[in-house]
Formats: C-alpha cells, structure tokens, sequence
C-alpha cells in the first residue's frame, strides 16, 4: 500500500512543472526543519523543567556523603531510604499534611462555593452599583495580599466590635476560614471573575425554563447552574487547592503553632537542624544539606503531582471551557 | 389608567425582586470584602501616613503625614535601590515572559506526536511555581551555584553567550548589548518557570480561533508568518493585556522579590509598620500607574470581535 502511495507521489511529481517541483520541496523542506527546530524548543524548554524535579528525585534516595562525591552525578552510589523516612520525621509530615487538607484543601473548597455565588450574582443580576462592585472585584485581584495583611493582621488580632468585645482570632483556623467563607481568601477576586465570565457565557434559556416552572432563583442555581458549570467548578477548585497548598506567606503571618506542609518548608533550615541534632543552631555543610532540602521538596509536591497526573485534563482543558476567554 | 398601573407594578417589582437577589448572591462577599479588604485597605493607607505602636488592647496611630515616604525614599539604605533594579527587571522580564509564552502556545497548539505529554510537562510549573518548592528550587541553582547544580549552570553560564556570539563573528557588539543577552541566558529559567498560566491562557484563546480562518487563509495563499499577524495576533491580543496583569501581578507575591523582603524585614522584625505600609504604598502605586499607563497603550491595538 505504501508502495502504491510512494508511486503515485512520483507519478505526480513527474506531471509538475519545474517551478512547482520545486516548490513542493522547499515547502517539504521547511516543515522537516520546523518540526526538527520545534521539537529541539520543546526537548529544551522540558529539560528546564523537568531538570529539578529528576535532580530532586536523584538526591533524595542518596545518602548525604553522596553529594560530596564528585562521580556521584545522577544515580546515587549509596541508595537510600533513609533520607526520606528522616525527612518525613523531621518535617513531622503526616501531621503537618492532615494541617493541611483541614486549612488549606477545606478553604479552597469553602472558597470556590462563596465565589461561584460571587460570580452568578454578578454574571445574572443587575443592581444598583454594580458597575462600582464589580471595579471592587478588579481591585481584589490588583492588590497584592502584603498590602493588606499587617491590617488584616491587627483586625484577627483584636476581632469584633471596638468597646464591645474583641477576641484574639490569630492562630486559629477562622484567620483562614472567614476570608474564603465570604470568598475573599487567596486570590478570590480572580475566581469571581473566572465564575462570572463562565455563567455568562450559559445560555439564559436554562435559568429561564427553570423559573417557568417555578424555582427560586437560589434553586435554580443549585440545580440547574451548578451542574451545567461542573467543569469550571473542576478547574477553579483545583486550582484553588494548589494556590492554598502553595500558600506560605498568609500561613506564616496567621499561624505560630499550626504547621502546614508549606510553612514548614519555609523554615525547613533550622527545623531540619532541630529535628536531625537536637539544635536549631548548627549549621550543617550546605552541599550535605541538599538531600535532606530537595527529599522534603519531593515529599511535599508529591501529592500535588500526584492530583495533576490524574487531573491534568482538567487543568488545560477546564480553562478553554470555562469561558475565561471571551 | 387603572389597568395600566397594574400592568405595570409586577414587573417593576419583578425587576426588584431580582436586583434584590443579585445582592443575596453576592452578599457574602460584600460583607467579606468590606471587613477583610476594604477596611485593611484603607488602614493600611492610614498606616502609611502615621506612626504606629502597638498598646496592649489596641494601637495607637499618630499622624505624621508624609514622614513615612520621605524617609523611604530618602534615608533608607537600600529601598530605592532595590526598587529600581525590581523595577527595571519587571520591565524587560515581563514582555520576555509574554512573547515567550505566546510562542510556546503557539508551538503547542500544532498537532504533533507526544503533544498531550509536552503540554503536561509546560504547565508543571503552575502547579509548583507559587510555593516555597520553587524558591528552594530556583534558589539551589542561582545562588549556590557549586552544588550539584554546576552542570546546570554552565548551560546558562555568562561567558558561554559572550564566547557563542565571537564564535558568530558578532565581535563589533557592545559590551551593553552582550551584557543584556547573557542576563537574559541567566534568567531563561525564570521565565520559562513563571510562564506556566500565561501558557495556559494563551493557548485557551488559540483554541477559540475558528478553524475556518484557517482554512481560508490557507485558501488564500497565506504564509505562516502572515496568519500568525493577520489572525493569531488579533484574536489573542485581548490575552495579552490580561497576561500583562497577571504577569506583573505575580511578580509582586514572587517569594523572589527582593523590596517585598525589605518590606517584609521592617513589618517582621523591626516593627516599624507604618514604614512598611509607606514602603508597600509606593512600590504598588509605582506599578499600578505602570499597569494604568500600559493597559491604555494595549487597549488602543486589542481586537474584540464581539464589542461587550
């Protein structure tokens, strides 16, 4: 069959003019060059990438002496184990990953709820002001969270009424829940607008069949909306997840005694040192210091990495469908 | 008379009725926003003209007015310095990460063998780039550069470019012109790293592009060169501006950024908050007239297709 196929290009060839000869096979040309240029680019680009999660991978079933050891360049002499039990031990892992799901997965979740209501009101609806509000939103996703946070800070501190009653909210888990409950948590004013740009781009048909038959609005938004955006819901939530997981700088200035994964990792140097030699003092050789660095790295991206095996459909595709374009 | 009022109460109350959902919907967040952004907000500004310590119970602001400012612009040490050189860096790195996106996502969008797998792979870093893995990542090969990590850093090593481009016979260069093109090798890791969503928002706007257009350009003898301008161009160009946002947006919670750190040192440890908040102020309105000033110029040469 190829055979065949091989001979008719030939036979067609044959017919052409010079000129068109040769235009075929420069226009041939060109494409095997692209193709070879295009996968050199990606070959590359995926190496840089790539590159520090096999380095990770590589140093942390290494022993530490490994890393001093100039032959030692990818696979470890001395594979190990060892390092990742110390690691998790250290880090206090499944302690600081059940902190985690409760604040972090828990808050996303509550989070996408608050701003998948958000972004209906503002998709459905018009009210007064809403013009006003929604510029709110686009401020929301302008200003970086360290602007507001010291304030933010004092208001847990002292929360409630001034001369009333006020209660020391820091170091509990309401510093994190309020905010995503009334779905101004991390970056909540860019799921808003991902909600509304979503529900806008339904059809009205939907809600309008739903109230003929006579469902409340709040009911026709659970029942008949949600539904129809569980793709955007997928995506933002997963997004969501990673952006909480991630999330080291609002943990840190809320929390003192709950550690989550990524806090940890923040102040992984002396907890390393206090974990491994009872002081958070010493200092270790950095090179040997790697292992334990790059296997608590590993151990703390390994669920996300995890989630996006399973879901990487879901994160490149739910954004095409979401309606964010357009 | 009588009969027109009629007609016309239920649906005025009808119309009422559902503004007044629209505001149950978003009820939530308007209270939300009002205790948890709005109120911070406006202390935080307050903050930033004023003296503040904290008293058991309470704190205490004193105004100073403009006290804050001037001494971050004028006596601290390292503020202005650290805020150019961000500066500067936001402005040639954010364009690289945007035409480097939009050439990915272009790339990306062919059709060719092991595309689901190369796509995996280009959005990886969404999903590390905004944690604490990434700053020990990118700190491991920046700054010590000894460690295993030697023979990645030669890659991207100064001298290689300089040496590359004698190789070329571009001899005649400037000193300026190679010192530029060796730091954007050095940063190619930055970019590729925090270009993970633009890739993603890029290649979401690819793929609304009619398949029609295509084939009528193609019909129509255009090159790839051309259909990239004529078509690809226009219908991404609204991304571009949103890219630009986000873009810089992220450069400010980057953990990299080094007058956030500053910021950072003075809310942390010296305590010095209306310092801080005077600092923070600056730097946000700084980008934020840069953000205004460049969204202005964009909107001139976006193509909406549809006017909304």
């Amino acid at each position: 069959m190829a055979e065949s196929k091989r001979e008719i290009q030939k036979q067609h060839m044959a017919a052409m003019s010079r000129a068109e000869r040769s235009y075929v096979r420069r226009t041939a040309l060109k494409r095997r060059l692209w193709k070879l240029f295009r996968f050199l680019i990606l070959f590359g680009i995926g190496f840089v990438i790539l590159y520090p999660l096999l380095y990770m991978i590589s140093c942390t079933f290494r022993e530490s002496g490994d890393m001093t050891d100039p032959t030692v360049l990818w696979v470890p002499r001395h594979p190990t184990l060892s390092i990742i039990r110390e690691t998790t031990e250290a880090m206090d892992f499944w302690e600081a990953l059940k902190n985690t799901l409760i604040l972090n997965v828990g808050c996303s979740f509550v989070q996408v709820v608050s701003c998948a209501l958000t972004g209906y009101g503002f998709a459905r609806f018009s009210f007064r002001g809403k013009k006003l509000l929604f510029g709110i939103v686009i401020l929301m996703i302008l200003v970086p969270t360290q602007v507001i946070t010291l304030p933010l800070f004092f208001q847990f501190r002292f929360f409630g009424i001034r001369g009333v009653f006020s209660k020391n909210l820091i170091d509990t888990m309401w510093t994190m829940y309020l905010p995503a409950m009334t779905a101004n948590g991390i970056r909540s004013g860019l799921m808003i607008l991902i909600f509304r740009q979503f529900f806008r781009g339904l059809p009205r048909e939907l809600e309008d069949a739903a109230y003929i038959d006579g469902c409340g609005p709040f009911m026709t938004f659970v029942r008949v909306m949600v539904p129809n955006a569980l793709p955007a819901f997928l995506t933002v939530f997963l997004f969501s997840i990673v952006w909480y997981w991630n999330d080291y700088y609002v943990s840190t200035m809320f929390f003192h005694n709950t550690r989550t994964i990524s806090t940890m990792l923040y102040n992984l140097d002396s907890e390393i040192s206090l974990r491994l030699f009872g002081d958070a003092t010493i200092k270790m050789n950095p090179r040997e210091q790697i292992v334990w660095k790059q296997a608590s790295c590993l151990i703390s991206i390994t669920p996300l990495l995890i989630m996006y095996t399973f879901l990487q459909k879901h994160f490149t595709e739910g954004i095409e469908r979401s309606g964010l374009v357009g | 008379m009588k009969g027109e009022k009629q007609r016309k109460r239920p649906r005025l109350s009808y119309q009422r009725r559902k503004s007044l959902y629209g505001y149950c919907f978003i009820s939530l967040w308007l209270i939300g926003t009002l205790l948890f952004f709005l109120i911070p907000l406006g202390k935080s500004i307050a903050y930033s003209f004023s003296k503040v310590s904290i008293k058991p119970g309470r704190i205490d602001m004193d105004w100073v007015g403009l006290d804050n400012y001037s001494y971050a612009i004028n006596k601290d040490p390292q503020y202005t310095d650290l805020l150019e050189e961000t500066l500067i860096e936001t402005l040639w790195k954010t364009p690289l990460i945007l035409i480097f996106s939009l050439f990915i996502a272009v790339v990306l969008n062919q059709k060719f063998r092991g595309r689901a797998l190369a796509r995996a792979v280009f959005f990886l870093p969404v999903i590390i780039a905004t944690g604490p893995v990434y700053e020990i990542i990118s700190g491991d090969i920046k700054s010590t550069g000894n460690t295993g990590a030697a023979q990645f850093s030669t890659m991207f090593r100064t001298d290689i470019v300089g040496d590359l481009m004698r190789d070329l016979g571009f001899y005649g260069m400037s000193e300026r012109m190679t010192s530029f093109i060796a730091t954007v090798a050095d940063n190619v890791f930055g970019i590729v790293w925090s270009s993970g969503i633009q890739i993603l928002l890029f290649l979401a706007a690819l793929q609304n592009i009619p398949p029609s257009a295509r084939e009528a350009a193609q019909i129509e003898g255009a090159t790839a060169w051309e259909y990239f301008w004529k078509i690809t161009f226009p219908c991404v160009s609204p991304f571009i501006l949103a890219n630009l946002i986000f873009t810089v947006i992220d450069s400010f919670t980057n953990p990299m950024n080094r007058v956030m750190r500053r910021i950072m040192l003075f809310q942390t440890e010296e305590m010095n908050y209306g310092l801080s908040s005077a600092m923070t102020w600056l730097y946000f309105g700084i980008v934020l007239i840069a953000i205004g000033a460049a969204a202005a110029i964009i909107n001139r040469f976006i193509y909406y297709e549809f006017d909304s």
